[in-house]
């Protein structure tokens, strides 16, 4: 008996934190055109506050450009036909994220072509680090050293010891 | 090879630099206009006095369209200048202007030219700036110069200054249409 009231409580609090989530979600009972307003108005940039979305931004040109978006999703142009008219207008600075198109690949193609050659870059060095001589044990590692230089350093040491 | 190695990389950094350099210049906040060279959007509203106005009816002439708010500070500093220019310019029949106020109630319009002088031509009225956005405006004063083919010819983000007319708008004027811009837009 005491496991079944549990178990009731259980599904009763579950019940009510799923309703609150959908009373709180603000997107019960909105238009269904509103998705598509915010998907295009959250890809395209405020033209006066730099780095917030249309759908983001406070100031009053994102405002009126939300409303300008609304109304050409209510007339029941595509996405890509709004898209396209803000690119018309602002060039692709409209766009939050840069597009894969005209010059913009050098943009999108530079970090590839980066890490490419680096990779290049760095097997090239460690091949060569695994060519370059080992002096292997035993042998006189000083050997090749100007006799000058060695004179010198022990000249040194020798003022150390002193 | 080794030698050839440090030319490139050499070559490479200074490549960067000197598009940095360049980036250096530019303004954060201008956005260059793609409609430069294009038909402009018709412009179909009523002026300040509730009548209907339509920027089509000025084919023919060269057009500086003037897009101002009386909240917009560099409006005033530019107004000065907007009127001597209508006043120089009103003799000419190849040349007009037309301001649109955007963003702005009506009243405000009025007190601006009440109390900065009224420069004689006439404003469409934007109050949801639906003009402003159909134009690629962001901010104000920006004025655009229409060639009498309806095709804008250039953008001024910023007031127009002392001069702007006979430096940058009358060398177009009086130059000879090239054959495409002759034709219809």
């Amino acid at each position: 008996m005491k496991l079944k009231c549990c178990f009731l409580l259980l599904v009763l609090l579950f019940g009510l934190s799923g309703s609150a989530s959908v009373l709180y979600s603000g997107e019960r009972g909105e238009d269904p055109s509103e998705a598509l307003v915010r998907k295009i108005a959250k890809d395209l940039r405020c033209a006066v506050c730099q780095n917030q979305s249309v759908y983001e931004s406070n100031s009053d040109l994102a405002k009126d450009m939300l409303v300008v978006i609304r109304d050409k999703v209510r007339a029941g142009e595509s996405e890509a036909t709004i898209r396209d008219y803000f690119f018309q207008r602002y060039g692709d600075y409209i766009y939050l994220e840069p597009t894969t198109a005209g010059s913009n690949k050098i943009l999108w193609l530079t970090p590839l072509v980066g890490f490419v050659l680096g990779v290049l870059g760095l097997w090239g060095a460690i091949a060569h680090w695994k060519r370059s001589p080992v002096v292997p044990e035993g042998t006189d590692a000083e050997e090749g050293v100007d006799p000058a230089v060695k004179a010198r350093i022990q000249q040194a040491l020798d003022r150390m010891e002193v | 090879m080794k030698s050839a190695w440090k030319a490139v990389l050499l070559l490479a950094i200074m490549a960067i630099l000197v598009l940095f350099a360049l980036g250096l210049n530019n303004d954060p906040h201008a956005i260059p206009s793609p409609l430069i060279n294009r038909a402009a959007p018709d412009i179909v509203a009523l002026d300040l006095a509730g009548e209907p106005i339509r920027l089509a009816d000025q084919r023919g002439k060269w057009v500086l369209v003037n897009f101002w708010g009386s909240w917009c500070v560099s409006c005033v500093a530019e107004h000065p200048y907007l009127i001597e220019l209508a006043r120089k310019t009103r003799d000419r029949t190849d040349f007009t202007i037309m301001g649109v106020d955007f963003k702005d109630t009506e009243q405000g319009a009025r007190q601006f030219l009440a109390r900065h002088g009224d420069p004689g031509y006439r404003h469409a009225f934007d109050p949801n700036q639906k003009i402003a956005i159909d134009w690629g405006v962001y901010g104000a004063p920006e004025s655009y110069l229409l060639d009498p083919n309806g095709r804008i010819r250039l953008k001024q983000t910023g007031p127009l200054y002392p001069g702007w007319f006979e430096q940058v708008a009358l060398p177009l004027i009086q130059a000879p249409l090239t054959q495409t811009e002759k034709g219809a837009p």
